[in-house]
């Protein structure tokens, strides 16, 4: 385990080498795209998401709807739009959930070591063999059906995977001398593992965000498909690629933009994950992983 | 490419050509490949109460009176029965059954049979949906509820081994007619007796092998989800007419893969078409589409117990504000007709009464005198439905017009058919989807589910002068005086609205030209023995 000497920072020196990945920055760039549209939604478009047009139903797409309007008469460019901040929106909350949990669970099994460990382990194992969907539709059924419970369940099924790699990154450090000194001069445990131990993790952290966040928007439209997720006349990705397939045989552009700007979205995470797992930690760089 | 590739390609390609679809082998066959849409819980006519099942056990068992193969009057044909008289008062009818009546057994069918078979679905312990059917039958529904404990005096009685003389609490115009229903139908008493007690439900007599029938097909195969297999049975008394040799049933819930199969030459009847799929058939293959009237009624629950529904003003309020005639021209789309009535315009002489219309500035104000003016401060309302790009659409459009016309901001909720069927049955919703299919041509195959002790009548409303009008139109046998009551009856439903009338939904279906004798029928009944296959 080498690391590079410390001259410039750590993070100018990833940037230096994230820069020098195309396909991560070009990810970069759509991401911030496709958020800033999202959030801009309303600026961008004269429609409404909801409105509808009965009397004019699902038209190609035209000077005046952009991406052609779905079977009642909606706009798709403004579905997409509001979609997009529905799918970021669960994408990234069910992500911090995930690592709310997860970081300080991971961390703390591993600082402690031992029994604590092997049970806080052992109850990651047991979660982990829970069927998901399962968990999920009987949450939806004990609770109701909202949108934040979806965050929540989400998040509490992919926090598992967080704790575990922070708990192997936390085991390594353990050891190390600046643990030992903190220990030495009296630091409590709490301080050591948030103040000193955590931050030397960040940069595994901010990786798996990356790529964490696309495969919970993976999981809505999932839900979505399953009739769990989002519920009409609000959007996702999940929901506008849904009601795409079960017309695409009548109404293909309906499925065909949706499609193509989920794929895009998840190519540019996956993309912008890579490389910053490249620029940040070394040892797993050059895609061994 | 080197030559075994190609030669490879040509064999695999050759294949490809020759391949018969199942359409063509069972055109040559005689075999009917049909979609049923649902997996029938079970195929017992006592127990039963989905379409898909009525549809097996309709090729599976035989009542007394039949349909004739293409008469839009529905008019009653012999069945088991190959005669009937009926008393001056109208209340006592003396079948004479077929000598050559038999069951799949062999053994003939007796008035004892028909005897027993009443007896079962009356029977309190068994709880069957569809017992009220019966309680026309004298004292039929005394026994059912369990105030009279002896069958002996319902009106059912076996003069002899080939003579049923059943009879009726009131005369009733519609007798022969409701007499179709699979609730009639006889079952085979050793059979029963064999698998369990009388009054047993889901025992292992509906199996393949286990069935004793008396139709015109005999079960052959019953693989779950997959298919439900019949076989033209050779005992049946009327077997030469029968043209099928197999009918295969299957249960393809999902209307897009069903059309696929379709396209593809697996059915040669569907058993509904999607929804966006109707206008291209319209368009480029008019000749594979039907789309006939249908007496099927799509309509909102309202779960009257619960505030704010509990004030009419709110229910009506609610019905005004919804443009159905935009729901069938730009959504549905496939020969709707607007609801504002629950029985549908077309069964016989009846007209039901029209008392509201699309009226949204009516609409606010009554909202308004519930003290909701432009929808401030109503309760929070989800509507419930299962899962179905046809509930979902209409669900979207009805919960746009109401935010729009009445500021209402209502929830949708999608769940999974049996989830729904347990909410609606239970009383967990505040507005429901739902929809009604007669089981007989006459409107209180309709009006009778809003009886207050109708098996199926899941808003909680109930009207004793409602249940009152019914009982004097079933013993009445004028028919214009009937339809009067009916019409007085429907008033107070529709005045009362615990229930928002949408649409009336027309039976749709793809049909391959070799499949003749498929004839419009506003049941959507296609009696199987008369279906034949074309080459």
């Amino acid at each position: 385990m080498s690391r590079k000497p410390v001259k410039n920072s750590l993070w100018a020196d990833s940037w230096k080498q994230l820069r020098k990945n195309h396909a991560a920055i070009a990810g970069l760039i759509i991401l911030i795209i496709l958020i800033t549209a999202s959030a801009l939604a309303p600026l961008l478009t004269p429609y409404s998401f909801e409105q509808q047009n009965l009397e004019l139903g699902a038209v190609k797409p035209s000077l005046h709807h952009w991406l052609g309007t779905d079977t009642l008469g909606r706009d798709l460019f403004t579905r997409l739009l509001y979609g997009g901040r529905t799918s970021f929106l669960v994408g990234i909350c069910a992500t911090a959930v995930s690592l709310l949990i997860g970081v300080p669970y991971g961390a703390v099994s591993g600082y402690a070591g031992g029994k604590v460990d092997s049970v806080m382990m052992r109850i990651v194992d047991i979660l982990y063999t829970m069927p998901f969907t399962i968990l999920v539709i009987i949450l939806m059924v004990v609770f109701g059906r909202n949108i934040l419970l979806m965050f929540g369940a989400i998040g509490a099924i992919q926090w598992l995977v967080m704790a575990r790699i922070i708990r192997g990154q936390v085991m390594a450090l353990r050891k190390q001398a600046f643990v030992e000194a903190a220990i030495a001069i009296g630091a409590s445990h709490p301080r050591i593992i948030f103040k000193h131990i955590i931050p030397n993790v960040l940069g595994i952290i901010i990786v798996y965000t990356t790529l964490t966040i696309p495969h919970v928007m993976l999981m809505e439209t999932f839900l979505s498909f399953l009739g769990l997720g989002i519920q009409p006349p609000m959007s996702s990705w999940g929901l506008l690629i849904k009601d795409g397939a079960s017309v695409m045989e009548t109404y293909p552009w309906l499925l065909i933009s949706p499609a193509i700007v989920f794929s895009v979205t998840l190519f540019s995470m996956n993309f912008l994950g890579d490389g910053l797992r490249d620029a940040l930690d070394p040892r797993f760089s050059k895609g061994k992983f | 490419m080197n030559r075994f590739t190609f030669l490879a390609i040509l064999l695999l390609l050759s294949g490809c050509a020759k391949r018969e679809t199942p359409v063509e082998t069972g055109n040559r066959e005689k075999i009917l490949h049909l979609g049923n849409l649902s997996e029938p819980k079970d195929l017992d006519p006592h127990v039963v109460t989905s379409v898909s099942a009525g549809n097996v056990i309709s090729a599976l068992l035989e009542g007394l009176v039949a349909e004739a193969p293409n008469d839009p009057s529905l008019k009653p044909v012999p069945g088991v029965a190959e005669s009937w008289t009926v008393s001056d008062d109208r209340t006592v009818y003396t079948f004479r059954l077929r000598a050559n009546a038999k069951w799949s057994n062999g053994d003939p069918v007796t008035a004892d049979d028909f005897v027993f078979s009443y007896h079962r679905i009356l029977s309190p312990a068994m709880g069957s949906p569809y017992a009220y059917m019966l309680h026309l039958l004298k004292n039929g529904r005394a026994y059912n509820l369990g105030t009279i404990p002896d069958f002996e005096q319902v009106g059912v009685k076996a003069i002899d081994s080939k003579t049923l003389e059943l009879t009726l609490e009131n005369p009733t115009a519609s007798f022969l007619s409701q007499l179709k229903h699979w609730s009639w139908f006889p079952v085979h008493p050793p059979t029963i007796l064999k698998y369990g007690r009388m009054d047993e439900i889901g025992t292992a007599w509906t199996q393949p092998g286990n069935f004793i029938g008396n139709g015109p097909f005999i079960l052959k195969a019953w693989r779950q989800n997959q298919s439900i297999v019949v076989q033209k049975n050779p005992l049946y008394w009327d077997a030469d007419t029968v043209s099928l040799n197999e009918i295969r049933f299957y249960p393809i819930g999902d209307h897009k893969i069903e059309e696929r199969s379709f396209r593809a030459g697996q059915l040669h009847v569907t058993g509904t078409v999607p929804l966006d799929r109707v206008q291209y058939y319209r368009e480029n293959k008019p000749e594979l589409l039907r789309l006939d009237p249908y007496l099927r009624s799509y309509y909102y629950l309202l779960n009257v117990k619960k505030a704010p529904f509990n004030d009419v003003r709110v229910r009506k309020a609610l019905a005004m504000a919804i443009d159905r005639k935009k729901i069938a021209n730009f959504v549905t789309r496939s020969g709707e007709q607007p609801a504002y009535s629950f029985t549908p315009p077309f069964i016989g002489s009846y007209k039901p009464p029209m008392l509201f219309s699309t009226d949204v500035e009516a609409a606010r104000k009554l909202l308004a005198e519930a003290g909701y003016p432009n929808g401030e401060n109503f309760p929070a309302t989800t509507l419930l439905y299962n899962t179905s790009d046809l509930h979902t659409r209409i669900a979207e459009v009805v919960q746009q017009m109401w935010k729009d016309n009445l500021g209402i901001d209502i929830e949708l909720e999608n769940v999974e058919w049996k989830v729904y069927q347990e909410r609606r049955k239970n009383r967990l919703y505040d507005i429901a989807r739902a929809e009604w299919v007669a089981d007989f041509a006459d409107p209180s195959s309709f009006l009778d589910v809003w009886l207050t002790d109708g098996g199926n009548n899941h808003a909680g409303w109930s009207s004793a002068r409602y249940d009152d009008l019914l009982k004097q139109a079933a013993s009445t046998d004028d028919s214009s005086e009937q339809n009067a009551l009916y019409a007085q009856a429907e008033t107070i439903l529709i005045g009362e609205q615990p229930i928002i009338p949408l649409l009336f939904l027309p039976s749709k279906s793809l049909i391959q030209p070799s499949v003749k004798g498929w004839n419009p029928s506003i049941l959507d009944h296609h009696p199987y023995k008369y279906i034949r296959l074309e080459e």
